[in-house]
């Protein structure tokens, strides 16, 4: 269902329903990271920033607009307009800085729990 | 054509070394040789820079005209490619970053173990170099993002550096911060450019300006500029925001503290300066502002945000300074109180700045309070965190349980301490003086011209004063004075760093001293920080519908 809503021609609103569902989904998004970040378990707000970073690129997509329907490079056709491709190519960059710093995060989860024998927050902190 | 290639050459030649020292892990001395050597580069680099934004007469320090040199990534025009923009300001604060790191290099190269530095230390400490340089130079928020995340995961590890109980801990909670700042940050780029259309700064800048005519609503550009806002308040370290700064400078090595409290929260500095007078500065809203606020530029918004945040460090960083218990602390919230005082001259900056007409004399007064207040604490603080590096070597600790009586055995340390602690009470005639004397100016001007606030800036400056007078003192009465504790009467000598610390610590005299050049420079940056349209038209976007 979102796929054929993702490729209606959006041309005949400009709140388009591929913004109202991502909008809901990117709310939920949020708070999951939220809440994650706010448990004791370090694992868990490591997946909490991580998702949290996911919904920040989402997001970013998002206000690139929707409202495209074809590539951006044409072959052949060339029949409406293309989506902003430039939110795209910012998406890949903060994903891989995305990727480098949650595979820094585990490695430290790693270390905090060989150093402090847990990964209990609470027990961390004294 | 060589010439413009100078803009992107400090960038260049951190890159390059940070690369050539992760190559050249096996050999120590090799290592070590171009790690020093590409920061004598990046010197001369940024002094090529700044020779050629501030045109200096080197004999007389006068600086006649300024030129803004940009430099557009392959060659593609502003607001499709990457701008590279070495304003005034950018090139002040890369002078700063410049002499802060140099001497923190040329300490870790001293101070850091063998086995660390052959680790990672030196590629690490130029990738962070790298990040600051970019922040500084980039025209473009999406690369403001980016460079943030340069300089900040070699920062990450490097909190982590010695990878004990407390380091981990410590990384852990400066690590979630951040990566929770970036994700903000990366909102609040998507939606601006959802609004105005474009990421080159001065694009923004020119759009908002006449935002009727570009169609842009400016009422949700507040709101995600204060997002925005948050984000550099994260990175600078200021009340709300502060409470990841004393365990990641306690935990740090001593070189990287000076870094982090010297050049990174600059750079959160430089970035609130950048998007509140340049980016926004010609913005406003049509309706005034709501929430109790009156006036209708974004600056008249900012500044009793940016207010209330001073307001808050400096009280917090106070207070937290008196009670600590080690050197260490005493100086990680020093900082806090500190970049409070820089806050408060942007506050009292964009305050005037939202007045209008008539009041230019004293934002520009407040923004070379701004820059001198920075570069002042810039240097003492490094200065400070470097003799207590010293201390942490020759003694093996800076509780203050564990020191006193260093003075009569460290003469030479003591001597050097006591000048940086002075340069940051600020008694003349050391840089110090100057800072805190612009920033109580810039107030007593702004109550004339009748800024909101004025008079509760004056009033915090003060008691900030004498906060910083309580607990440099003290901490100099517990390291240096008393009896010798016994951990200090065994202590061995460390003559070489301590040779480079009092080294440094001259600097804080002669930037005294010789303060006219200094001020001549604060005041270009300062212009070069206010004028959004000189910015706009050096950068020169294109125009796209």
């Amino acid at each position: 269902m979102i796929e054929s809503l993702l490729t209606a021609p959006a041309a005949t609103t400009n709140t388009g329903e591929p913004q109202v569902i991502l909008a809901l989904v990117l709310g939920l998004l949020f708070a999951l990271g939220t809440f994650l970040i706010l448990r004791r378990d370090v694992v868990r707000v490591v997946w909490g920033v991580s998702i949290i970073s996911q919904a920040a690129n989402v997001y970013l997509v998002t206000m690139g607009g929707l409202r495209g329907s074809v590539p951006i490079v044409s072959h052949g056709g060339g029949h409406g307009t293309p989506t902003d491709p430039l939110v795209q190519a910012l998406v890949l960059t903060a994903i891989v800085i995305g990727f480098g710093t949650t595979a820094f995060a585990l490695v430290l989860t790693l270390r905090v729990y060989e150093e402090h024998g847990t990964i209990d927050l609470s027990e961390v902190s004294e | 054509m060589a010439l413009a290639h100078v803009v992107v050459a400090p960038l260049v030649i951190t890159l390059v070394t940070a690369i050539l020292t992760l190559l050249t892990r096996r050999y120590g001395r090799l290592q070590r040789a171009i790690s020093l050597l590409g920061i004598a580069g990046y010197v001369l680099a940024v002094a090529a820079i700044a020779g050629r934004v501030f045109s200096i007469d080197v004999l007389t320090g006068a600086s006649e005209e300024t030129a803004t040199l940009t430099y557009q990534l392959s060659n593609w025009p502003a607001p499709f490619g990457i701008s590279l923009v070495a304003d005034a300001l950018s090139a002040f604060m890369l002078v700063l970053a410049a002499i802060v790191s140099a001497a923190a290099l040329v300490f870790s190269a001293r101070y850091v173990t063998e086995y660390g530095q052959r680790v990672a230390y030196h590629s690490l400490f130029h990738f962070m170099l790298t990040g600051v340089t970019g922040a500084f130079l980039t025209g473009d928020i999406f690369n403001l993002f980016v460079w943030f995340e340069v300089m900040l995961m070699p920062s990450y590890v490097l909190v982590v550096f010695y990878g004990r109980s407390e380091h981990t801990r410590a990384a852990l909670q400066y690590t979630v911060l951040n990566l929770l700042g970036s994700a903000l940050m990366l909102v609040s780029i998507g939606g601006l450019y959802a609004t105005t259309g474009t990421l080159n700064m001065a694009d923004m800048s020119r759009r908002l300006t006449h935002a009727s005519q570009y169609g842009i609503e400016p009422a949700p550009v507040l709101g995600l500029s204060a997002i925005l806002l948050a984000v550099f308040a994260l990175k600078a370290g200021i009340v709300p925001f502060q409470f990841w700064v004393p365990a990641a400078y306690r935990a740090a090595p001593a070189p990287i503290s000076a870094m982090l409290a010297g050049v990174t929260k600059k750079v959160g500095v430089y970035a609130i300066v950048r998007l509140v007078f340049t980016v926004l500065g010609g913005a406003t809203l049509a309706d005034g502002l709501e929430l109790g606020l009156s006036g209708t530029s974004f600056a008249a918004f900012f500044g009793p945000v940016l207010f209330v945040m001073a307001v808050g460090s400096i009280f917090v960083g106070g207070l937290g300074a008196v009670s600590r218990n080690d050197l260490d602390g005493v100086l990680a919230y020093s900082s806090i109180g500190q970049v409070g005082f820089i806050v408060l001259a942007i506050a009292l900056a964009a305050g005037a700045d939202a007045l209008g007409t008539g009041t230019d004399a004293v934002r520009t007064l407040a923004l070379i309070a701004v820059l001198v207040y920075s570069l002042n604490h810039a240097i003492a603080k490094s200065l400070l965190f470097l003799i207590s590096g010293v201390i942490q070597e020759s003694v093996g600790s800076t509780r203050f349980s564990a020191l006193g009586g260093l003075a009569s055995p460290r003469p030479i340390l003591a001597g050097s301490f006591f000048l940086g602690a002075i340069a940051l009470i600020g008694i003349p005639p050391l840089t110090g003086f100057f800072g805190k004397l612009l920033v109580f100016e810039s107030a007593g001007e702004a109550l004339n011209a009748g800024v909101p606030l004025a008079e509760l800036a004056l009033g915090a400056a003060l008691a900030g004063a004498v906060l910083t007078i309580i607990y440099m003192s003290r901490a100099w009465n517990r390291v240096f004075w008393g009896s010798p504790a016994d951990p200090v009467t065994h202590a061995y000598r460390p003559t070489v760093l301590v040779a480079i610390v009092a080294g440094f610590s001259l600097l804080v005299v002669v930037l005294g001293v010789g303060f006219d050049p200094v001020y001549r420079l604060a005041e270009t940056a300062a212009h070069a920080a206010a004028d959004h349209t000189g910015y706009v038209e050096a950068v020169a976007p294109e125009v796209i519908e």
